[in-house]
């Protein structure tokens, strides 16, 4: 019975998500330039989660959203592939518990953060979050940029691994999956046009804001994400949730 | 066809006014209403389809297409239209003896299949991005093209399936349509449908185009696409052996007991290895074979991504070159052809005795790092 209670508190413990952290406000820039007349970007503080969604999260929001769930899901929310690794509609696949979820599509990862009172986080904010995890982490350019492309060499040997649902600070923002943001669809412009060269084969020089080793990283992150269509699921692609500050 | 032949006749008689000399009709039959002809070629394709489908059919589909050094004889008359499949995904491929990284594939094979095609024939392309899957291309597979058991025979490059979910897209040189459209970046689990018409003989390359485009070259996306000549090459009959080289450069860094993409190392042009056919090892384990008194033909094709090649065969010298493979553009007499990053030769020495003949990159900072070969030849035979 003891034995019994302490499993179940741990099952308990595990899905409760720690707080999310506060971003506070500042001022960012872009390392890729959106739009070729801003090269600072002002940021209000706000709300992000501390890790990326886990199994269990999303076992426990799809338990409670059953139009969610990888059966009852319709048809234009998903590529054919959500959730396709799941045994049943509230069956994780074994020993998924503590990974960030993924085989959700951008439709999915909205609902879910919907559900929290909560949004998937702009581009702007998600990558101005990354510069304010790099300085806390104390992580150098090229370090950085080293790890990004090992992930993308390698996506499946990183979003297999564990991730703690209870971390207090801000946490594998670039060592387990991709992560969808509301506006990741990309549309470089110039001016007021949009840019002719986007697309197949684009220098990536007339966007960056400097020519270093993270910048050519970030782009890189930027540009595959924006490939994807709002129905994907993959393997590798997962989210985490943001939220405004109250007022 | 009615508007094909009258606007062919009236494209004919343009140029003949012109004082210029009359170029063939297309031999293929016109296919959609948006398609028409100028100089005897077939412009105007339709629109890329881009679809989801549950396919998990053989990764590379077509008659004529081979795995590396191969190239497929082209047994009809005329022109013809080809089937073709190359899915996309990764795979983890040697290019050097304890040397393995999951490269992005066409078909799974560094560099990936060489089609053959005739000048004029029309070729309707089907990609599926299969990224999200472990796609095994070392067993055979019914309907598949030759080059799989050309790859079950050759276990060089240890293919082993990995999943590494990304957008990807083909883009054929040998194809003349609008980029934005038939080279489209497709998502994992999409299928991309279109046609090119090879109009112009020679040999190209093909590569992934979807941004960072540096990126997706050098992780292993590109490949031979051979346009043999409607009229052939004057040597046609001469030819004993007919192969095909694709040179490329990797940028891998060692990371664990992994290696990995290099970007910093590829925007400076700095690579780990330069290969032919993908492998340091792929002309020395597997020389090419001819005998002594052999013409040889050689479709020389520098993938790059970033560096140039300086093809040369030592003890021998090319008495015919043609550059990009178009039989018009002759050259003779040549010890070494310069190509830049996506430029072709075709190329034909006679061997000259019974022996080993080196195929380097004359640029030797490059041979250091892999780009040689060899070609074994016997007795004379004749």
């Amino acid at each position: 019975m003891y034995k019994w209670l302490s499993v179940l508190s741990m099952v308990v413990a595990a899905q409760a998500a720690a707080e999310p952290v506060i971003i506070p406000a500042g001022e960012y820039k872009p390392a890729v330039l959106l739009d070729e007349t801003v090269e600072v970007v002002v940021m209000p503080a706000f709300k992000l989660d501390a890790a990326p969604v886990t199994y269990a999260q999303y076992l426990e929001f799809v338990s409670e959203n059953e139009k969610w769930q990888r059966d009852n899901i319709a048809a234009i929310f998903h590529d054919g592939n959500y959730l396709k690794s799941w045994p049943g509609n509230e069956e994780l696949p074994a020993g998924f518990e503590s990974k960030a979820v993924t085989q959700v599509s951008w439709f999915a990862a909205r609902a879910y953060c919907d559900a929290q009172s909560g949004r998937l986080p702009t581009l702007d904010e998600w990558e101005y979050a990354s510069n304010y995890y790099l300085q806390q982490q104390n992580l150098s350019d090229k370090e950085y940029a080293q790890m990004l492309f090992a992930r993308n060499s390698n996506p499946t040997a990183y979003s297999k691994q564990d991730v703690d649902a209870n971390i207090e600070h801000l946490e594998y923002m670039h060592n387990r999956v991709n992560e969808w943001v509301e506006d990741y669809q990309l549309l470089l412009t110039n001016g007021d046009n949009n840019d002719l060269l986007a697309g197949s084969c684009g220098d990536s020089a007339r966007f960056m804001a400097d020519f270093g080793d993270a910048s050519y990283a970030t782009f890189f992150r930027y540009q595959s994400r924006s490939n994807y269509r709002p129905q994907s699921t993959t393997s590798t692609l997962g989210f985490r949730c943001a939220y405004d500050m109250e007022k | 066809m009615k508007t094909f032949i009258k606007s062919a006749v009236a494209s004919a008689l343009l140029v003949s006014f012109a004082g210029l000399p009359v170029i063939a009709e297309a031999n293929v039959p016109l296919k959609h209403d948006s398609e028409y002809v100028i100089d005897g070629k077939i412009y105007g394709m339709p629109k890329a389809k881009i679809y989801r489908d549950d396919y998990n059919g053989p990764a590379v589909v077509g008659d004529y297409v081979t795995m590396v050094p191969h190239l497929a004889e082209l047994d009809y008359k005329g022109n013809k239209e080809h089937e073709v499949r190359m899915d996309v995904f990764s795979q983890k491929v040697e290019v050097a003896p304890g040397v393995s990284y999951n490269a992005w594939t066409f078909g799974g094979s560094v560099p990936g299949p060489v089609l053959h095609v005739r000048e004029g024939d029309r070729v309707v392309f089907k990609m599926k991005n299969r990224s999200t899957e472990e796609v095994v291309i070392t067993k055979p597979f019914k309907g598949a093209s030759p080059y799989f058991d050309q790859i079950a025979a050759n276990q060089l490059q240890k293919h082993q399936p990995v999943v590494a979910p990304m957008p990807h897209s083909m883009d054929f040189h040998s194809g003349t349509v609008a980029a934005n459209d038939k080279w489209a970046t497709i998502a994992p689990g999409e299928t991309i449908e279109f046609e090119w018409i090879a109009n112009y003989a020679g040999t190209y390359m093909y590569h992934c185009g979807t941004s960072s485009v540096l990126m997706h070259t050098a992780m292993g996306q590109y490949g031979a696409v051979v346009v043999s000549p409607k009229e052939g090459y004057p040597t046609d009959k001469e030819v004993d052996q007919e192969y095909v080289i694709v040179q490329s450069e990797m940028y891998l860094e060692q990371m664990g007991e992994d290696y990995i993409y290099d970007h910093s190392a590829a925007l400076a042009r700095d690579p780990s290895h330069v290969v032919f056919n993908g492998h340091v090892s792929a002309l020395s384990e597997n020389p090419l074979k001819s005998n002594a008194g052999d013409r040889v033909r050689i479709h020389f094709l520098n993938a790059g991504p970033s560096g140039t090649s300086s093809f040369h065969v030592i003890g021998a010298i090319f008495d015919k070159v043609w550059a990009e493979g178009d039989p018009r553009n002759t050259w003779y007499g040549m010890q070494t052809v310069l190509l830049g990053a996506s430029s072709s030769a075709t190329v034909e020495f006679i061997v000259p005795e019974e022996g080993v003949y080196k195929l380097v990159d004359h640029e030797f900072a490059d041979a250091e790092r892999g780009a040689a070969g060899a070609l074994y030849a016997g007795p004379r035979k004749k």
